[in-house]
């Protein structure tokens, strides 16, 4: 059984596993870039913050 | 609104206006997604050629717009730093370029999704293929370039110029699918494009939640990028302390 066979219960059929595919894809992508602007914004606040403690 | 600009070259203006945009971003972005994506996977009606296939496209032509506007923005902004020595014009065109790679990943990975089901291969050495997958390559370069130095005003500077001389490929891309015979579709906006109604509705918010989607992003990433490079300013001691974590 091939991927499309597989992932053709899903909405668009034959084309299922194409679209969904995509799309996840982009999720990831785009959620990824999120969360290291906001994980690095936190982080860099973090170390300036024990910066500025010691000095 | 030009003395808005300019006031905007201080890195505290700047900083602030990028808080306070997060907010004016984030919504209409979040919206538009959710709007669009109904728009695109249930409200639009299925291609007589592509069948459902096509729904890929309003994940496609956005990213892949996106993808070069981003590069322009890189670009000019780096122009403007190198000309008028503006400091956050060099700090927008650094935090654009892994928005713009990632965007560029994301036409490509999503272009080769859709090419296997309609042309029965992942990918071909097409025209505007292999220009977008050039594009990716100034992105990593212009990253990689602006990292090698320790100086982030010599690093701009360096990283700036490629990215102008880059700019060279923008209208490649563009024009690729008119100049050269390729496997790759014609426009998809405009002229021979989409036809449906719902379809350009569809495509239209997708376009507008990316563009959001980008400035929500360069906001986030500046403010970040300003409180390094600015770490040495009484005004930014007095922000992070301020801030509760």
């Amino acid at each position: 059984m091939t991927m499309v066979e597989y992932f053709s219960f899903l909405p668009y059929g034959k084309y299922a596993f194409y679209v969904w595919l995509a799309y996840s894809v982009s999720a990831i992508t785009i959620i990824t870039l999120f969360i290291n602007a906001k994980r690095n914004h936190t982080k860099t606040i973090f170390s300036l913050k024990n910066k500025f403690l010691i000095n | 609104m030009w003395k808005w600009i300019q006031r905007q070259a201080s890195p505290k203006v700047f900083y602030g206006t990028c808080s306070r945009l997060i907010p004016w971003f984030f919504w209409p972005f979040a919206s538009l997604l959710v709007i669009g994506l109904y728009w695109s996977l249930v409200v639009s009606p299925s291609d007589y050629q592509q069948g459902d296939g096509y729904r890929i496209i309003f994940n496609h032509v956005p990213s892949a717009i996106l993808s070069m506007l981003v590069y322009a923005i890189m670009a000019i902004a780096g122009g403007i730093g190198l000309i008028w020595q503006i400091k956050m014009a060099e700090v927008v065109a650094k935090v654009s370029a892994p928005i713009g790679a990632a965007f560029t990943i994301i036409a490509l990975a999503s272009g080769a999704i859709w090419g296997k089901p309609m042309w029965g291969a992942w990918w071909v050495w097409d025209a505007r293929l292999t220009s977008e997958l050039i594009l990716l390559f100034l992105y990593l370069a212009y990253m990689s370039l602006n990292s090698a130095f320790d100086n982030p005003r010599t690093a701009a500077k360096a990283s700036s110029i490629l990215a102008i001389v880059g700019l060279i490929n923008l209208p490649i891309i563009h024009y690729s699918v008119k100049w050269w015979n390729t496997l790759h579709q014609g426009y998809s906006v405009g002229t021979g494009g989409l036809k449906d109604p719902d379809m350009q509705i569809a495509l239209a918010i997708m376009f507008g939640a990316s563009i959001f989607l980008y400035a929500l992003l360069v906001s986030i990433k500046a403010k970040t990028e300003v409180l390094v490079r600015e770490q040495n300013s009484r005004w930014v001691k007095d922000e992070v302390e301020g801030l509760v974590l």
